[in-house]
Order: structure tokens, then C-alpha cells, then sequence
């Protein structure tokens, strides 16, 4: 009896440490696992289809293989876009499971100080699809991000610039400009300044507009001093309303540059189209690329609805990009290195590779023989600069009697130029 | 400047308003009721729908009065909506306060009043959507009454500034030429004497919520007419109402005017010298000045 028991529980023993045995010979080879980590704020509804965007590149990627023939495991934390919740969820991501590249945030706000706080400190890369503020700009041109830090999403650097050529092609000399008394329109409304002040054209005043105040005649009256011939508008509707209303009403221009917040029905529909004959929008725009197409084509096939919500296309090529320079960047590669080899995956002189698992397979052979591709994204040919910034295509709009409607689309290249010609 | 002077007397006709009911309300009733701004949306949106009523009714009434961009549609919902609101004022009374008033506890008044303000401020955005509406989407261009200084004015904000005048004149002779007006006083300066007197409590309680309602009717209207009509009046205009009721003295209604008048030319001056981004912090800036150097405010009464 006894003897029994103890032989099958010996055999037992044997055979379990075989069949361990088996899968641990069979596993050396190529079943290792690259960790990458995600901070994104799936628990808001706009934020769940980013965070999917991402999984599907790294989908894709693994099914091409893998990163150096390791598959990838992308590690999600939820942000709640709340910076405190978004730096615990890097933290422990950087410092638990060791990875080497972080995917996210989502807003500026919760971006930067993951940035300052955990992924510079740590040697560990960053890259965001969605932040727009240039307040992290100016932290690259201090060099306070050590290289480390990306971004596939444009900053309001160019609604600013596009804002400022509106004035230009109309002849305006004279532009006073409100904006909203927050991060957002704070960054735009300086850069608005800045652009049409090098292009000669007087800034007759700029004004924050805070919400939910009473009365903006006060802002209004103060801005009429200066008798500008245009009115720049950086707010949201609530209170773009009120403020367009009171300066019209008071006798201001009706010439009016309007930033993409304003982009609304309910904008028109209250200010009233009489008076905004006269008023030209601003905003970016996907770029008019096959390769923009093509993702959008894959992105239907894949979650059976067009990707109109926001960031989904810089998402996917966040996730993209950040795994070809991981690739490019070789086996156990730091932070710092996989950053390095960034403009490997974008350099315009290299072999073009479409934004799926055939071109990762494809990039992948490349990089092995040290070539470099040019990566042709939903967002276009991506290409950061220096401080980790992409530009995007723009476009000019005016309301009409039922809608809003194009007047000019700005390709990348003429978005880039434009902005270049401002810098000199 | 002078425009600044100008835009700042005109607001402050609208705040006058708003701070005579508050600061009666707060006087008799014996607590800050921050519910008392959300009246001037509840008396916006009235006049919208009688507004839009009665021109569908009668379309002749959408014709516009002289160069105002009121239509006498909207005057005659005016009319409605102050009765409507201060209806509206007896009820929240009934249902909320009075009760907790019964109950003798003052601070659950203050407390109550928040909770009325959210849910007043929120069926409002439920049944009209949390969007911006106009009672007219037409612009009334502002009349320029100088070229040198510069001084533009709006004919809805001189209506909306005489309107405010003949209200305050009528309560005045209300409450010094009548009997009634004396009861109304005899409470505010002690509710048991004033009982025993042969005044009866419960009406001048009744009386008070109306007047306070109609007045808040009206300051909703005019501000709606000359900025906008949303459900966020009544949290936009608390602090403005507030600060103009402490700066005039708890129970003082010419306080309360005067105050009215004094916020909004702050608030208006505050943009020669402070940058935009800073003039929201005006109306509490008035109220720690006054609280510091007068605390029972300019024509307030140091109650014991």
C-alpha cells in the first residue's frame, strides 16, 4: 500500500518534470516576451478606442514575428486622464516591470509630468499620441527630455501659424486676440501673437477669457481700444459666443480668424451666419495620403466602424513607430537607444514601409542589413524634429447658410514650410 | 476708461437686482441663501417659453420695441415670468426651507440652499439642454454716444438700466408708503415684536420670497437679453449678487442697490488695471475688503 502510493507519486513526479522540461527546451528559442508599457485613459469613453488602436499595432507586430523575435506584451494602465493616477501607472510600470518604453499619455496635462517625473529620470522613452501643449516643446529646447520624448500629434504650433497666414492672405495689419484663459488657449494664443508680430501684423491686444464669467463687455470694450481690423479667437463655444456677440455688438470687426474650438453649429447658430460672413476657421487635418486611406480601410475591417473618434490614427502610429525603433534599436536595447534609432524608422531617405504586419516584417529585414525605412503612417510620413514634435496637414473653413465648409487644405509639406518661413 | 464707467453702471443695474431680493431674503429669513442666483435662470428661461408662446400666438407681437431687440412678446413674458418665478420662490420656500426653518437649524438653510441651487441649475439643463440660447439672434449694435473718448452704448442695456431704476423706485414706495411696506420692515427688525404687533409671519415670509423671485425675474431677463441665456446664469451671477448684497449691508435694499452698482463698475474697472485672466477674482476681492474695513457693509446695520 504504502509502496504503492510513494511510486506513483515518484512517477508522477518524473513525468511532470519531463513535460516541464519539454515546453523549457521548446520556449528557448523564441518565446521570450518584450514587455512595453501603455498609460492611456481607457476608462473614458473617447480614451478605450486609443488604447485598442495601440493593442492592434502590437497585434500586428507580433504576428510579424515579434520585436527581435520576441513576442510583445503590451503592459495598459488606466490614467483616468488625471495626472496623479496616469504617474503611479508609469511608475509602476517603469520600476515593476522594467520596460524600456512607454506609450501614452493622453493630454497634455498628464503627459508632462509622467515626462518629468518618471520616464526621464528613468532613461525610459516616451512617446504620446496625443498631446498638444508647447509647453513640452520648450522643455525639449532645454533639454530637459534628454531625446527621449515623442509625439504624433501636432501641437497648436500649427493652428497658430495657419491662424496667422488667414490674417496675412487677407491683408489684415491690425489683429487683437482672445483666448481662453487656460493651458490650451494660453500656449495657442501666444503662438498667434508671436506668428503674426513676425509677420508684421500689430497685435493690438490679447485677452483671457475666463469661463463662466458673467460678462465679457469688459474684455470686449478692451480689445475695441486698439481698432483692429480682425479678431483672432481661440475659445470654446459657451463663452465664444458671448464674447463674439458682445464685440460685434459694441461695433467690432466682423473680420474674425476662429481656432477649430469654434468649429460648431452651435457657434454659428448663435453669433448668427449675417455676421459671419467674414470669419475663417482653422484646424488640422489627416493628411490626403494613401497610406492614411489604407489605415483607414484596415481600421474598419478590423473594429467594424470608421476611426472618427480622436487619436486613433496618431495612436496606431505611436505604437508603430515606437516598436520599428525598438526593433532597429536591437535586443535589450535602453530607453535612450530604442530613441536613438526614431529617425531610422522615419528618415525621408529611406525605403518606404506601409503602416501593417508586412511592413514591420518588412522594416525588420531592413534594419537586420542596417538600412533605414521611411515609415508611411495613418498620419502620413511622419517626421518628428529635433524636440520630438510632428506637424500636420491643416485646413482653412468658413460657415455657410447649413454647415461649415473647406476653403483651403494644407498639405504637411506646405504646413512645414509655412512654419519654417515664420521661425526666420 | 469712461466706456469701462459706462459698462460698469449698466451691469450693475442687473446685479442691483438680483442683490435687493438676496439681501431681503437674507435679512428676514436669517441665512445666506446661495440658492437666490438660480431664480435669474429660472425667470430667463420663463420668458424664452412665454416668449416663443406668445409670438407663435400673436405673431404681430414679434415686432421689435424702437431700436431695442426686445420684442413685445418678451416684454409681456417679462410680466409672466416675474409672477412665474416668484411662484417659483413660494414653492422652493414650501418644499425646502420652510421646513428646515420649522426645524430652527440655520446652517441647514446654508446647506440647503446649495442643494437647491444644483438641482434648480440642473432640471433647468435637462429641459433645456446645457447649450447657449438667445431670445434673438439679431444683434443690437451699440449706439455711439462720443467719438472722443470713445463711448458706446446698447439700447437694451439703457432700457435694461431704466427698467431696473423704475423697479427699484416702485419697491422703495412700497415699502415706505404702505402699510404693508411697514409690516415688512417691523420683521426684518425683530419677526416677534413685529407678531405681536398683529403682523402675520407667514404672509410678509410669503411676500418677501415673491418680491425677492419677481426682482430675480427680471435682473434674469435683462442679463439674458443683453449677454446670453444658459442654465450657468445663476452660478455666473452668485458671486457678482453676493458681493454686491454684503458690499450694500445684509438687509439694507438701498445697500444692496447701491452695491449692485459698485460690483459692476469694479468688475468693469478691474480690466484698466489687472490682466483679463485675474478679473473673475474681483467680486471676492470686494467682499474680503468690505468684510475687513465695515464688516455689517456700507449702509448695513451692526446687528447685536
Amino acid at each position: 500500500m504504502t509502496n504503492n502510493r510513494t511510486r506513483r507519486r515518484a512517477g508522477a513526479a518524473l513525468a511532470l518534470a519531463l513535460g516541464a522540461a519539454g515546453i523549457a527546451t521548446g520556449a528557448a528559442a523564441q518565446d521570450c516576451t518584450t514587455k512595453v508599457g501603455a498609460v492611456l485613459p481607457t476608462s473614458v469613453d473617447w480614451g478605450r478606442p486609443i488604447a485598442e488602436t495601440a493593442q492592434w499595432v502590437v497585434d500586428q507586430v507580433n504576428e510579424a514575428g515579434g520585436v527581435n523575435d520576441c513576442q510583445v506584451e503590451m503592459i495598459l494602465r488606466d490614467t483616468q486622464v488625471d495626472p496623479k493616477v496616469g504617474v503611479d501607472a508609469a511608475k509602476a510600470l517603469v520600476d515593476l516591470d522594467g520596460v524600456q518604453l512607454l506609450i501614452g499619455a493622453v493630454s497634455s496635462g498628464v503627459s508632462l509630468p509622467i515626462l518629468t517625473s518618471v520616464t526621464v529620470p528613468a532613461g525610459v522613452m516616451q512617446m504620446s499620441c496625443c498631446t498638444s501643449s508647447t509647453a513640452l516643446t520648450e522643455l525639449a529646447k532645454e533639454g530637459k527630455t534628454n531625446g527621449l520624448w515623442f509625439r504624433t500629434f501636432a501641437t497648436s504650433g500649427v493652428q497658430a501659424a495657419v491662424g496667422a497666414k488667414v490674417a496675412q492672405d487677407q491683408g489684415w495689419k491690425k489683429v487683437a486676440v482672445f483666448y481662453k484663459n487656460d493651458d490650451w488657449g494660453q500656449d495657442i494664443g501666444k503662438l498667434v501673437a508671436q506668428n503674426l508680430e513676425s509677420m508684421g501684423i500689430e497685435v493690438t491686444a490679447q485677452v483671457a477669457i475666463n469661463d463662466g464669467q458673467p460678462s465679457y463687455r469688459a474684455e470686449a470694450a478692451s480689445a475695441l481700444s486698439g481698432q483692429p481690423d480682425a479678431v483672432y479667437m481661440a475659445l470654446y463655444p459657451n463663452e465664444g459666443t458671448a464674447t463674439a456677440r458682445e464685440w460685434l455688438a459694441l461695433g467690432g470687426t466682423q473680420n474674425m480668424i476662429l481656432a477649430n474650438s469654434l468649429k460648431s453649429e452651435e457657434f454659428r447658430e448663435n453669433v448668427g451666419m449675417q455676421y459671419l460672413e467674414n470669419a475663417w476657421g482653422t484646424d488640422t487635418a489627416s493628411p490626403r495620403a494613401d497610406s492614411a486611406t489604407a489605415f483607414v480601410d484596415a481600421y474598419e475591417a478590423r473594429f467594424d466602424s470608421p476611426p472618427n473618434g480622436p487619436g486613433l490614427a496618431n495612436s496606431y502610429d505611436a505604437t508603430m513607430i515606437a516598436l520599428m525603433a525598438m526593433e532597429a534599436a536591437g535586443e535589450d536595447a535602453t530607453g535612450a537607444e530604442i530613441a536613438a534609432a526614431v529617425p531610422r524608422v522615419t528618415d525621408p531617405e529611406g525605403t518606404p514601409v506601409t503602416a501593417d504586419a508586412e511592413g514591420f516584417a518588412k522594416a525588420a529585414e531592413i534594419f537586420a542589413e542596417g538600412g533605414n525605412v521611411m515609415y508611411q503612417g495613418a498620419t502620413g510620413n511622419v517626421r518628428f524634429d529635433e524636440y520630438g514634435d510632428v506637424s500636420a496637414p491643416a485646413v482653412i473653413w468658413k460657415f455657410t447658410e447649413d454647415g461649415i465648409e473647406e476653403v483651403e487644405y494644407l498639405s504637411l509639406e506646405e504646413v512645414n514650410d509655412f512654419m519654417a518661413s515664420l521661425q526666420d | 476708461m469712461i466706456q469701462h464707467l459706462v459698462d460698469g453702471v449698466l451691469v450693475g443695474a442687473i446685479y442691483a437686482l438680483g442683490a435687493i431680493g438676496l439681501t431681503m431674503v437674507m435679512h428676514m429669513l436669517r441665512f445666506a441663501n446661495f440658492s437666490h442666483a438660480e431664480l435669474l435662470s429660472v425667470g430667463a428661461y420663463v420668458a424664452l417659453v412665454f416668449d416663443k408662446l406668445f409670438g407663435a400666438l400673436a405673431p404681430v407681437l414679434t415686432a421689435k420695441i424702437g431700436p431695442l431687440s426686445m420684442s413685445f412678446a418678451l416684454a409681456l413674458a417679462v410680466l409672466v415670468s416675474m409672477a412665474v418665478t416668484a411662484a417659483t420662490a413660494v414653492l422652493i420656500d414650501k418644499l425646502v426651507f420652510k421646513r428646515i426653518r420649522e426645524r430652527g437649524e440655520e446652517l441647514s438653510m446654508v446647506f440647503a440652499s446649495f442643494g437647491v441651487a444644483l438641482i434648480v441649475r440642473n432640471l433647468i439643463g435637462l429641459a433645456f439642454g446645457l447649450g447657449t440660447t438667445l431670445y434673438n439672434s439679431d444683434i443690437a449694435f451699440a449706439m455711439v454716444l462720443s467719438t472722443d473718448p470713445l463711448i458706446l452704448v446698447r439700447p437694451d442695456q439703457i432700457f435694461t438700466l431704466s427698467a431696473a431704476l423704475v423697479l427699484m423706485v416702485v419697491l422703495h414706495l412700497v415699502l415706505s408708503r404702505t402699510t404693508f411696506g411697514y409690516a415688512l420692515r417691523a420683521v426684518a427688525e425683530n419677526a416677534s415684536l413685529a407678531q405681536v404687533a398683529g403682523v402675520n409671519l407667514r404672509r410678509i415670509v410669503i411676500a418677501v420670497w415673491v418680491i425677492g423671485g419677481a426682482l430675480a425675474a427680471a435682473a434674469g431677463v435683462f442679463y439674458a437679453l443683453t449677454n446670453q441665456i444658459t442654465p450657468m446664469i445663476g452660478r455666473d451671477l452668485l458671486m457678482p449678487v453676493f458681493a454686491a448684497t454684503i458690499v450694500g449691508g445684509i438687509g439694507s435694499i438701498y445697500g444692496a442697490a447701491l452695491g449692485g452698482f459698485l460690483v459692476g463698475l469694479a468688475a468693469n474697472l478691474a480690466l484698466v488695471v489687472l490682466p483679463s485672466g485675474y478679473a473673475p477674482s474681483m467680486p471676492f476681492l470686494i467682499i474680503l475688503a468690505v468684510l475687513t474695513l465695515r464688516p455689517h457693509g456700507l449702509l448695513g446695520v451692526a446687528r447685536a
